[in-house]
């Protein structure tokens, strides 16, 4: 063989096959790009330099490890569904006489092309898109940043050792996989049909049982700390639920509507119904995965939105007293006052003044409002009288009213007087608003960051998977046209035949999202109290928002697909 | 009384700029008349597909026309051709056609159902049919797990259940072992006789012997026909193959 022979065929099986490289290349593009983004910021000096960026980093490292993981698993999802579509092609080549192992060599070879022409477009992605993102994020964890962005050479190389890997495997997976098949299997590897499964009834109700119960149980948890044990049970549940009745409801009710011969034997519902079938069949398990990942996708966005919008409030919930400054087991009922005066005394430096309201204090609690504040003092706490603020149960309580930056100063002044352990003495540990809402920023602007970078993931994959299908089920289908027009369909009712199964594919996976939502909007909003966030119509309008957002990309995304499909399906 | 009137057709293709010409069908003329079963003979690339499909109005003529008890196909509307074709024609391609997600009787009763037939109706007409055929306990099965000469019997089934006026075979034992060929030859001969019109093409000379009259296709023209009178099927065998010898062309089998 001459030397660029398997170099040159590659090129041309790409090339030839553009259709369906394409999103493979955009899918690499866009997982390499984010990747890259995620990673530099999270290394980048810009994040380190900043009081705020801790969190935020914590949440990147967190965040990145997971992408990872999800990258990985989808690269070889792609690749195994391309490998197998061209089973046939194999065949022939086996056929011809090229040999299996140089056909394996070919597909390395094509892997290289993809991977890599991803590769650098993702890189360019990265580096058009991460000046603008990096000062978005800035501004949501309400820090300065120190310097300019530039992505740190270690975040290319995890880049690359994570594609790296992906292409290993791939790569050994298709060699694999061409070894171990025949050429006359491949061959003759055409449409196999299925056949009806037994036992899918049982299968369906018990899905049906779990979501209703998952949805009772969420609908109906009032207690917020219970809300947070069982979400996670909960969604395991709703996800076995969903992918059970896609698979085996969605089978059951269309025998059902098969078995009444009235309407299966109209003309639209009869194409309809069976072309619904065999869809059914080959796409349950991915448009179940759909539906996931959008519900994720919303919960995960309207989730991190509500926190970020809601973290004054939740701040405020946590500090009903502006500050409270804890003071040694050990101190004296002298050392306590004198503390008093001391405070008194940085707060006049620092321009603030200090108050405290005993009107605040709750001594007793009326019923059923335990949870609600947790300024509550109880029976047996221990009063000590100082002269200006409040003392009981070993700190200090008391308001700081002045501009944001004295108070903050303040704070730091305390703290620096003091020290900030027990350790030393005399010493004071501070826990305040102030300090505790400039976290707030960079914790839940983080969070917010990162969750619209997961939504953007999981609506990417999403639309592969479902450009995926629709491609393949082109192919598929337009024979199958050809064969009723021949049979005596008009034009008209094809296009209404293609129309209503493409609709059902596409939108089963969105209203069962929204169904979810549904239901799952009141099992958020519980564990958001555990958050100290009570604005349950914020909460909702979050979510409503976040689902239309998503309803509207989505259809968009109908749109595109679903116009290939027809560029396919009719001559 | 002439069923199916075939004047002057010609069908030209045209490849890209028009560069070449390609001469599918020059002024092919021939009558069919009700109960009679004709088959057509060529060689591979002889036109007979082409005229098949411009018989099934599949396709358009660049000349000439076609008329069904009078009526001309051109003179029908494009958007009405497929109910006409859906109420008059029927036919039996050489690969099946079986659509793979319905059963064997769902394909069978598709053209009743885009005919938008009453459910009784349908499946009191399929029943006869599907006996006739000897598919009866083939009809929940679907068309993977069913074999050639059975798809292909459900095909027939198909295509009569809308008792149409003329039944248009595509070599439809094209892709059949020899004895599911016969098999079906027999169940068309036996079609013929309780009065159906059948218009078959074929390369298979001893597909053509089962018919009462065989017309030879070659290059796009019509060049001879041959009768069979009250000969059975092996003399009429024959008479092809000595024909074929003589003017070159077709194959035996």
């Amino acid at each position: 063989m001459r030397k660029l022979f398997y170099f040159r065929l590659a090129l041309s099986n790409v090339r030839r096959n553009k259709i369906t490289y394409l999103p493979y290349l955009i899918a690499t593009a866009v997982m390499s790009g984010v990747f890259l983004l995620i990673s530099g910021l999270l290394f980048s000096k810009g994040l380190t330099n900043t009081p705020n960026g801790d969190t935020a980093r914590m949440l990147f490292g967190f965040g990145l490890v997971v992408f990872a993981l999800f990258t990985f698993s989808f690269m070889l999802y792609i690749n195994n569904f391309l490998i197998k579509r061209r089973k046939k092609e194999f065949g022939l080549y086996g056929i011809l006489g090229l040999d299996k192992r140089h056909v394996g060599r070919v597909l390395v070879w094509e892997n290289t092309f993809v991977v890599g022409g991803g590769l650098v477009c993702g890189v360019a992605i990265a580096l058009v898109f991460g000046r603008l993102l990096f000062l978005v994020l800035m501004k949501l964890i309400h820090a300065v940043p120190g310097s300019s962005f530039s992505i740190p050479l270690i975040a290319f190389g995890l880049m690359f050792a994570l594609f790296f890997v992906v292409f290993l495997v791939t790569s050994v997976a298709n060699i694999i996989r061409v070894h171990t098949a025949s050429p006359i299997a491949l061959l003759s590897s055409e449409k196999s049909g299925e056949k009806d499964k037994k036992g899918l009834l049982p299968l369906a109700i018990l899905g049906l049982i779990l979501l209703g119960g998952a949805y009772y149980f969420a609908w109906t948890t009032e207690v917020p700390g219970e809300a947070l044990g069982i979400f996670f049970p909960l969604a395991i549940a709703v996800i076995i639920a969903t992918y059970l009745l896609f698979l085996c409801g969605s089978i059951v009710i269309l025998r059902l509507l098969r078995m009444k011969k009235s309407l299966y034997y109209q003309a639209d519902h009869f194409v309809t119904i069976s072309g619904m079938f065999h869809r059914m069949r080959q796409n349950a398990r991915g448009l179940a995965t759909i539906c996931i990942l959008c519900t994720m996708l919303v919960v995960t966005v309207s989730g991190t939105l509500s926190l970020y919008l809601g973290r004054e409030q939740m701040t405020r919930g946590m500090y009903p007293f502006d500050a409270q400054v804890y003071v040694a087991d050990t101190a004296t009922k002298e050392e306590i006052v004198s503390y008093d005066t001391l405070l008194n005394q940085i707060a006049a430096q620092n321009h603030v003044t200090l108050t405290a309201d005993k009107s605040k204090l709750i001594t007793k609690l009326p019923e059923g409002e335990e949870y609600r504040r947790n300024n509550f003092v109880w029976e047996d706490s221990v009063f000590v009288e100082v002269p200006t603020l409040i003392f009981y149960s070993g700190s200090f309580r008391f308001d700081i009213s002045g501009t944001d930056e004295d108070c903050l100063a303040f704070i730091q002044a305390v703290r620096d007087h003091y020290g900030d352990s027990f350790s030393e003495t005399p010493s004071l540990i501070v826990s305040d608003f102030y300090t505790a809402r400039e976290e707030g920023y960079g914790f839940y602007g983080g969070l917010l960051f990162l969750g619209a970078f997961f939504a953007v993931l999981f609506l990417a994959v999403a639309v592969l998977i479902l450009y995926f299908k629709q491609v393949t089920e082109g192919y598929e289908d337009k024979e199958r046209f050809e064969i009723l027009q021949k049979v005596g369909m008009d034009d008209q009712q094809v296009k209404r035949t293609i129309n209503a199964q493409v609709l059902w594919v596409f939108f089963l996976p969105l209203a069962t999202t929204t169904l979810h939502m549904l239901f799952a909007s009141k099992i958020m909003a519980q564990m958001l109290k555990t958050f100290m966030l009570y604005d349950w119509g914020m909460v909702l309008t979050c979510i409503g928002g976040t689902l239309l957002a998503f309803a509207l990309l989505y259809f968009a995304i109908y749109r595109v697909t679903a116009r290939t499909y027809y560029r396919i399906v009719r001559r | 009384m002439s069923l199916l009137q075939v004047k002057g057709l010609g069908k030209v293709y045209n490849t890209k700029l028009g560069m070449r010409q390609c001469i599918a069908l020059k002024n092919v003329s021939f009558e069919v008349i009700e109960g009679e079963f004709v088959a057509i003979m060529g060689a591979s690339g002889s036109g007979k597909t082409t005229l098949l499909n411009i018989l099934a109005s599949l396709d358009k003529p660049t000349t000439g026309d076609v008329l069904l008890d009078g009526t001309s196909f051109s003179s029908i509307a494009d958007r009405d051709l497929s109910e006409f074709r859906r109420k008059h024609l029927g036919f039996v391609f050489q690969d099946f056609n079986l659509l793979d997600t319905f059963s064997i009787k769902d394909n069978i009763l598709l053209p009743l159902v885009l005919m938008q037939t009453p459910v009784r109706e349908m499946e009191e007409r399929l029943l006869p049919i599907a006996r006739q055929l000897g598919i009866t306990q083939l009809l929940n099965k679907y068309p993977f797990e069913v074999s050639g000469g059975e798809k292909q019997r459900a095909a027939i089934a198909r295509a009569v259940i809308t008792d149409p006026r003329i039944l248009l075979a595509d070599e439809p034992t094209g892709a059949l072992d020899s004895k599911a060929s016969a098999s079906l030859l027999g169940q068309l001969t036996d079609l013929h006789q309780i009065g159906k019109t059948i218009v078959m093409v074929t390369h298979s000379a001893m597909a053509a012997s089962y018919a009462s009259r065989v017309l030879f296709i070659s290059d796009g023209v019509l060049f001879s026909q041959l009768y069979r009178g009250e000969e059975a099927n092996r003399a009429f065998f024959d008479r092809i193959v000595a024909t074929l010898s003589i003017l070159g062309g077709g194959d035996i089998a």
